[in-house]
C-alpha cells in the first residue's frame, strides 16, 4: 500500500514531466489527464476524498474538457511526440535538472516516508474536508461571493478579449 | 530548526518546478504554455489540500477549491487569448506575438 502511494506520486512528476517537455498539445493534455487521475488517487490515499472529487468533476471533468477542445485551434500537420527528437532532448533536460535538484538540495538521504493522514488524531464525526469546505457557506461567505463575482467577471473578460473589430484588445481584425 | 521533507512534498514540489521550467522554455505554441499553468495550478492544489490534513485543521479546506476557483478563472481568459491569437494571426505559434519586437 505504502509502494502504491509511492507510486502515484511518482507518476504525478512524470505527467508534469509529460506536460512541461512541451510536445505537440495534443500529447501534452496526455500527461495532464493523467497527472490530474494520480494525484486524486493521492488525495484518496491521504483520506482527503472530497477534494480529490472536487478536483475529479472541475479540473478533470470541465477545465480540462474545454481544454482538449481548445488544442483543435493549435493542430500541427505533423504533431511532435515524446519519440521526436526535440522533445526527448527537453525530457532529458528536465531529469537532469530535477536529479541536480535532488542530489544539490541535499535530499537523497534525508526523505521521509511518512505520512499524516486524516484519522492520524483519532477517528471523528467531523470529517476533514467535508466540514471544511462545508464552511464555504458559514464563515467563508465572503469569499465565497467574491468567487462567485470573479468568475462572472471572467465571462465579460472572455467576451472582450475576443470580440473583434476596434472594440477587442488584442485582435487586429 | 530541521526541515523535514517526505516524498509526498518531492512529488508535487517538482512537479511544480518541473511545470514551472516548462512555462519557460517554451517552444512553438501558446497552448503548451497554457497547459504548462494548468499543470502548475494542480501541483498547487494537491499542496493547499495536503496543508489541513497535516496541521489537522479543518477550516484550510476552504483555500484548495477557492483556488482551483480561481485558477478556472484564469484558465478561461488565458484560452480567450488563444482565440483572440488564432483569428488574428491563423494559429497560436509563439512567433506571431511580436509587437514588441523591435
Amino acid at each position: 500500500m505504502a509502494y502504491l502511494v509511492f507510486f502515484l506520486g511518482v507518476c504525478f512528476v512524470l505527467g508534469g514531466l509529460a506536460v512541461a517537455s512541451n510536445p505537440s498539445p495534443y500529447y501534452g493534455v496526455v500527461g495532464l489527464v493523467l497527472a490530474s487521475v494520480v494525484g486524486c488517487g493521492w488525495l484518496v490515499s491521504v483520506g482527503v476524498s472530497f477534494v480529490a472529487l472536487v478536483l475529479f468533476m472541475v479540473y478533470l471533468g470541465g477545465m480540462l474538457v474545454v481544454f482538449v477542445y481548445s488544442v483543435s485551434l493549435a493542430a500541427d500537420p505533423f504533431p511532435e511526440s515524446w519519440s521526436d527528437w526535440r522533445v526527448m532532448g527537453y525530457v532529458v533536460g528536465l531529469v537532469l535538472a530535477f536529479g541536480v535538484g535532488v542530489v544539490g538540495g541535499g535530499f537523497v538521504g534525508e526523505l521521509e516516508a511518512g505520512v499524516v493522514t486524516v484519522d492520524s488524531c483519532g477517528a471523528g464525526f467531523e470529517r476533514l474536508d467535508f466540514n471544511g469546505v462545508a464552511m464555504f457557506y458559514s464563515l467563508g461567505g465572503g469569499m465565497f461571493l467574491v468567487a462567485g463575482w470573479g468568475l462572472l467577471l471572467t465571462l465579460f473578460v472572455v467576451l472582450e478579449l475576443v470580440r473583434g473589430l476596434a472594440r477587442g484588445a488584442i485582435r487586429a481584425v | 530548526m530541521t526541515f523535514f521533507m517526505t516524498l509526498l512534498h518531492l512529488s508535487f514540489y517538482s512537479a511544480f518546478s518541473l511545470s514551472c521550467l516548462g512555462l519557460a522554455f517554451h517552444r512553438n505554441h501558446l497552448v503548451s504554455a497554457l497547459l504548462c499553468l494548468e499543470s502548475m495550478m494542480l501541483s498547487l492544489y494537491m499542496a493547499l489540500s495536503i496543508w489541513p490534513v497535516e496541521n489537522q485543521m479543518t477550516s484550510f479546506s476552504i483555500a484548495p477549491v477557492l483556488m482551483l476557483a480561481f485558477s478556472a478563472c484564469e484558465a478561461g481568459t488565458g484560452l480567450a487569448m488563444l482565440v483572440a491569437s488564432t483569428r488574428t494571426h491563423g494559429s497560436d505559434h509563439m512567433h506571431n506575438l511580436n509587437l514588441l519586437q523591435c
